[in-house]
């Protein structure tokens, strides 16, 4: 956590017109305040809203909700609410996004 | 419906309790799980592209909420992630029977042993302040007691938890009694529950009966095992005999345990002695509790690989998903061999709280507490002493009033005419309102002050400070009352006297409480090396000083009391009245005050002399400065009126060494103080009966004695190492110690 809170200092790379990386810039942004699922590398999985990222991937996650391993994440029992969680990029196994919060904005990852 | 989510629905009737609101259900929308899109390969990709440093994140969320966030699989922050770790399924009660992982019947006699050792150590590591969930419910068999089928286990189940439940209600009732919210959810206990059920649905005595049952038959068994004369000893006998008498001394002592909590609750007198009868018993078995230790089964898995002991019948992991996010602490439950250390004194200190009936003035149920609380007793025997204490919210012991003790006391320690027999003031309606209404008024005060000291020392120390408020309103009145009592005796009976009564008396407790808020400051270690010098000033200059003045205030006004009683007597009769030589009933705390005030002395020209010879490390005062630090120090004085707070500023001024001519040189001072030690060593030896404490300060001013007169003498002179501070031998004063 706080790696990535120190590094943030202000960001004054030049910026190409139409580079690669403004373009991963507005997928990211796209994706804000959208309802995530992250699994981790113990397995178990959690859900909630995209808030922040990082060029590491470290990823905070709020109102999160943890649910133990298994693929079918209702089959554990109750979730445990964690509230605000930052999953450390080398931690995070896979990555899902809700489709139908997709639909209305920019169709991120769904029609490529 | 699909089987996942009958499943949540099993689930969910197992885990639903109560209260239990952690769960928070399952959002509606997410029910559905068939429109989760898979992006991990371009989000990963799409994360490369930011700049090293950059942060991504939406405008209403900055790095202060950031900084917020709980860091996923960092032991520290993450109490699931010890769930994942461990290789192994984690199943709850009614899980663990039906896979055949936990028995509800036939268990072996060590199993049985093995069982109930564990629970008390669970017990035990819960009353030193862990949560219920981390203890006492990772025995899978107290969560629902109704499934066991071994008579023995199920009544043990049912009084652990009876024990638990009037262990936490005594504790919570002693809260409630300071009347402030949420105290016990501090440092030392936790009387949350999670929602579990503590055996509400059976009452205690169904429980103690079934334990009695239990007992019961196990003595028939340990006779039946029983050697017989001539007999040829079968080994397999013998260890059976042992066996069941292990169990049966423990099923007995859960009963004693809960049978004198029980007793505890019900509101007679009488019942004190009858629980200390009870606990007296419990103890009589813990040697052959303790002797037997080895019968129980052990936990069977590895734990050299960092996971937790298990034993059958309990889960650590089982409640993990209850605690919050962060629970801060992994309870780390005691050893089977310090159980029974920690009963035996858990029982003694029951023991010393049931003696508290016997004092009966206030004062020295004062001390009582004073003394009590310096053991630094848990949380349970700290609770048992407050509601024995207070029993109904103004009745002590259940019997007497508050108001009654406390004219008891005045009585005691000045003798105001106006509580006198002898006195027209007794009488005198006006007299009589003033009294009672000043009396009613300090009620409260004086039950929050023997209240404080049911609290874990650094909570004291907080709570005296704010205490003193409170005080210094009662000692306005007191005075007051002292003025309106005095005018009224002068018209009725002019050779008396009623000035400075209660304001004496009121202002003896506000130099206690402001001499122990000081000193509990050395204990708790709170103050600087070169704070040293003021703290003790302050003590020895100001505060003993006035509390000897005080002391010997009301000892003069209790012999002017005295004298006139004893005219009035030798007025009605002729007989001669013996003249004997009385012990005065407050020479011992002026003795004790003296002492203090020389070992105060001696200290603080110890600390002034070694700051002149360079031997105090200070801070480079930058931010702060000495006089922030004085201030603050002193800062909960200010509230108080008598006596007046002194301010930095006058320090100064009444501690210049400049005044003296010539001023004295740190030999000089060194050798005052060696003369202080020697005094307060002078007059301690000369106390009569000396006490505990009394050995405990010889202890410290009899080296400082020799460390002074060579420091005197020019003994190490050069040598800038600082001097070490040694507070094993007393709390309050150090051996000081030249490296």
């Amino acid at each position: 956590m706080a790696t990535m809170i120190e590094e943030n200092g202000p960001s004054t790379h030049e910026q190409s017109e139409v580079s690669p990386s403004s373009q991963a810039r507005q997928k990211l942004e796209g994706l804000l305040n959208k309802n995530m699922r992250i699994r981790m590398t113990d397995g178990r999985t959690l859900v909630g809203l995209f808030l922040c990222t990082d060029r590491d991937c470290n990823v905070i996650l709020g109102s999160a909700q943890e649910f133990l391993k298994s693929t079918d994440i209702f089959s554990q029992g109750e979730p445990r609410v964690l509230g605000l969680a930052m999953i450390p990029g080398h931690h995070v196994v896979s990555i899902e996004v809700e489709a139908d919060s997709l639909e209305d904005t920019q169709r991120f990852g769904a029609n490529r | 419906m699909s089987s996942g989510e009958v499943v949540t629905m099993v689930m969910k009737s197992a885990v639903e309790d109560d209260d239990a609101g952690w769960g928070l259900g399952i959002p509606e929308k997410m029910k559905n799980n068939a429109n989760w899109v898979d992006i991990t390969h371009e989000f990963k990709g799409a994360c490369k592209e930011l700049y090293l440093g950059e942060l991504l994140h939406d405008k209403l969320f900055g790095l202060f909420e950031a900084m917020s966030a709980i860091e996923m699989m960092d032991p520290k922050m993450d109490a699931g992630m010890i769930g994942n770790q461990v290789n192994r399924k984690v199943l709850n009660f009614e899980q663990a029977i039906k896979e055949g992982a936990i028995k509800v019947k036939d268990l072996s006699l060590p199993e049985l042993i093995g069982i109930i050792d564990t629970s008390f150590c669970c017990l035990i590591t819960w009353l030193e302040g862990h949560s219920l969930a981390q203890t006492v419910f990772t025995c899978l068999y107290v969560h629902n007691p109704d499934l066991i089928e071994e008579p023995a286990l199920k009544a043990f189940a049912l009084g652990i938890l009876k024990v638990c439940d009037i262990a936490r209600e005594k504790v919570n009732k002693a809260a409630v009694f300071e009347e402030v919210r949420n105290v016990l959810q501090s440092e030392d206990f936790q009387a949350m529950t999670y929602g579990f059920k503590m055996a509400n649905n059976v009452t205690d005595l169904r429980v103690t009966g079934m334990l009695k049952d239990v007992e019961d038959e196990l003595q028939r068994k340990v006779k039946s095992t029983r050697t017989r004369q001539g007999e040829q000893r079968d080994p397999e006998v013998e260890v059976e005999h042992q066996q069941f008498l292990a169990l049966f001394n423990r099923i007995k002592f859960t009963r004693l345990l809960l049978t004198a909590l029980i007793t505890f609750t019900k509101k007679e007198t009488s019942s004190v002695g009858e629980a200390q009868k009870l606990v007296a018993q419990a103890a009589d078995l813990l040697s052959a509790i303790h002797s037997s230790i080895q019968h129980g089964i052990q936990s069977q898995n590895d734990t050299t690989k960092g996971d937790h002991p298990i034993m059958m019948g309990f889960e650590p992991l089982v409640n993990q998903r209850l605690l919050p996010p962060t629970f801060p602490r992994y309870a780390k439950i005691i050893k089977r061999e310090d159980m029974v250390a920690y009963f035996s004194k858990l029982i003694e200190r029951i023991k010393t709280v049931c003696d508290v009936i016997n004092t009966t003035n206030l004062h020295g149920i004062l001390d009582f507490f004073c003394e009590f609380s310096e053991q630094s007793p848990c949380v349970l025997s700290r609770s048992l002493l407050q509601t024995t204490f207070l029993i109904d919210n103004k009745k002590v012991f259940g019997t007497h009033l508050m108001q009654d003790m406390i004219k008891d006391a005045l009585r005691y320690f000045v003798s105001p005419p106006v509580l006198s027999y002898k006195c027209c003031l007794f009488n005198n309606h006006q007299a009589k309102d003033y009294i009672d209404s000043f009396v009613t008024h300090c009620s409260r005060p004086f039950c929050s002050l023997i209240q404080i000291h049911g609290h874990n020392r650094a909570r004291q120390r907080d709570k005296l400070g704010h205490i003193l408020e409170e005080f210094a309103t009662l000692q306005d009145e007191a005075e007051k009352v002292d003025a309106a009592l005095h005018g009224l005796l002068m018209k009725l009976e002019p050779q008396r006297q009623h000035l400075a009564c209660l304001g004496t008396w009121i202002l003896y407790h506000n130099l206690r409480i402001m001499v122990q808020y000081l000193l509990s400051g050395f204990e708790l270690e709170l103050y600087s090396m070169h704070e040293y010098y003021y703290i003790y000033w302050y003590l020895s200059e100001f505060l003993y000083a006035w509390l000897m003045s005080t002391l010997s205030r009301a000892d003069s006004s209790q012999m002017a009391e005295e004298r006139i009683v004893e005219e009035q007597v030798k007025g009605r009769s002729s007989k001669k009245t013996k003249k004997k030589k009385k012990v005065r009933p407050l020479s011992k705390e002026i003795t004790m005050s003296q002492a203090y005030q020389n070992m105060c002395a001696g200290m603080y020209k110890t600390m002034v002399a070694l700051d002149m010879d360079g031997k105090m490390r200070k801070p480079q005062f930058e931010l702060d400065s000495e006089q922030v630090r004085y201030e603050h120090r002193f800062a909960p004085f200010n509230s108080v009126v008598t006596p007046p707070p002194v301010h930095y500023i006058q320090f100064k001024e009444m501690s210049d060494l400049k005044k003296y001519n010539p001023p004295p040189g740190s030999a000089d001072l060194y050798m005052a103080a060696s003369k202080h030690f020697q005094q307060a060593k002078l007059i301690l030896e000369n106390v009569p009966i000396p006490d505990p404490e009394v050995n405990r300060i010889l202890k410290v001013a009899k080296p400082n004695i020799v460390v002074m007169k060579l420091l005197a003498g020019g003994h190490k002179k050069e040598t800038k190492v600082l001097p070490e501070f040694d507070f094993s031998a007393h709390k309050y004063f150090p051996v000081v110690k030249i490296i």
